[in-house]
């Protein structure tokens, strides 16, 4: 095997090397954005792990795209959430009931916050395609705004304009609502 | 302008958050922006609390369990064997030339290099004979040459024939002047021809003055002689080939010579 091959396949277990480090922290994330997405906890931690068995089976193609190693993870799940929506033909409605909230075991708080995650959630219908993509990666998937850009193909410039915008009409939206 | 500032300033503030950082300090840290950051920092935590979600451990440690198995059998897929590890790639390139050479040389190059047989026949067009131009010949009251074989090259190509003589072993004593002895007859395809070798495998020579058998040598293995000739199908051609005994010296020694002058081809 030539240094050519011999890099090739240090490459490529780099790379895998590099999956299996980003596992830990952004399954949870990724998890987390395909939860908002869909609406279904064990869906979501299903999908959440075929995003990185996925990538490992394509992460030759990924050399090829140039985006950060997480853009990618996320630009995979929008995937799997799409061709998820597509073939269950689902309403996409939060099952409330499974939601796990973090740090609160106030069931009067609970409730509370069960409802202001029903209204996120239509508030972030009303929301552009790309500006509610925008803030499912920046505020679940934890991305910077450069990564959103590599995800959706945008310049970070246009990430940061959409994200504002997107951010001042959920805040409009929620506080009318209020 | 100003726009843009702020929504780098809001992009900073939100991944300061992402990563852990409170909200009060980020507004501390951007004053002139506090009133505007707040409302929309606020929205942020608010949206992002509402969302909160973590997937189960069990959920979590399943899926890492399925991704590290996947990641073994790729890894043990996409590694090499053992045998590509030992050797260089660009040493597989080079047994594979060998090897494209090898099959090269068998279809192609091997008829060139291993002449084509032919079998002799006795309505052949093509007779080989041997002769003696008397040199020292008379020294010796026999002289016994093996031939094995015998290759005729086309002219202008690098393709061969070759036959085994019918009479293997001549004795040159006998075959002294005009004196022939064909060794071959058989057909052989028609053309021009122009080299002629007579591989000698024996050569034993008995000294007519003591009785004594003397070693007589080759220059090489082989006699050859370059003599363009023809052969056609509607004739028999006839090529003696001569061969000479001359002694080396006064040291008792002989070697054997192609006799060029005394050799040809003649047709009918």
């Amino acid at each position: 095997m030539n240094a050519g091959g011999r890099r090739e396949i240090s490459g490529m277990h780099e790379y895998e090397t590099q999956l299996a480090g980003l596992y830990e922290e952004y399954y949870d994330k990724i998890a987390r954005y395909v939860f908002i997405h869909i609406g279904n906890r064990e869906e979501a931690e299903d999908i959440a792990g075929e995003v990185f068995l996925k990538a490992l089976k394509s992460l030759k193609s990924y050399r090829e795209q140039g985006v950060p190693m997480q853009g990618w993870l996320f630009r995979i799940a929008h995937n799997l959430t799409v061709d998820y929506l597509r073939k269950a033909d689902r309403r996409r409605t939060v099952p409330i009931d499974s939601v796990v909230l973090v740090g609160n075991d106030n069931p009067i708080g609970t409730a509370e916050i069960h409802i202001d995650l029903e209204r996120v959630t239509e508030a972030m219908k009303r929301l552009t395609t790309e500006q509610r993509e925008v803030i499912n990666l920046r505020f679940f998937g934890g991305l910077t705004s450069r990564e959103v850009g590599g995800v959706l193909g945008k310049g970070d410039g246009a990430v940061r304009e959409m994200q504002r915008a997107a951010i001042e009409k959920l805040r409009g939206i929620l506080r009318i609502e209020t | 302008m100003m726009t843009d500032d702020f929504d780098r300033i809001l992009d900073e503030c939100i991944d300061r958050i992402n990563r852990g950082a409170s909200l009060a300090d980020c507004l501390s840290d951007y004053p002139k922006y506090s009133e505007k950051l707040r409302p929309l920092l606020q929205s942020m935590h608010d949206v992002q609390k509402a969302c909160a979600f973590m997937p189960s451990a069990d959920s979590k440690r399943a899926a890492r369990q399925r991704f590290h198995a996947a990641l073994d059998r790729q890894r043990q897929v996409s590694a090499p064997s053992s045998f590509l590890r030992v050797i260089p790639r660009s040493a597989v390139w080079a047994i594979i030339a060998v090897l494209v050479v090898a099959v090269m040389a068998v279809l192609v190059i091997q008829p060139v290099l291993n002449p084509l047989t032919v079998v002799p026949s006795p309505e052949g067009n093509f007779a080989f004979l041997i002769s003696d131009e008397p040199n020292d010949i008379g020294d010796f009251e026999s002289l016994n040459v093996t031939i094995s074989r015998v290759v005729l090259q086309r002219a202008g190509s690098l393709k061969r024939l070759e036959f085994t003589p019918e009479t293997e072993t001549v004795d040159l004593t006998q075959l002294q002047g005009e004196q022939s002895q064909e060794i071959w007859r058989g057909n052989v395809t028609a053309g021009r021809y122009s080299h002629i070798y007579v591989y000698v495998s024996k050569v034993t020579g008995k000294l007519e003055s003591t009785g004594h058998i003397v070693d007589v040598k080759l220059p090489s293995s082989k006699l050859h002689i370059s003599m363009p000739f023809d052969v056609t199908d509607d004739a028999v051609t006839s090529f003696t080939f001569d061969i000479t005994v001359v002694a080396t010296g006064n040291n008792g020694r002989y070697i054997l010579k192609p006799q060029i002058g005394e050799s040809g081809a003649r047709r009918g």
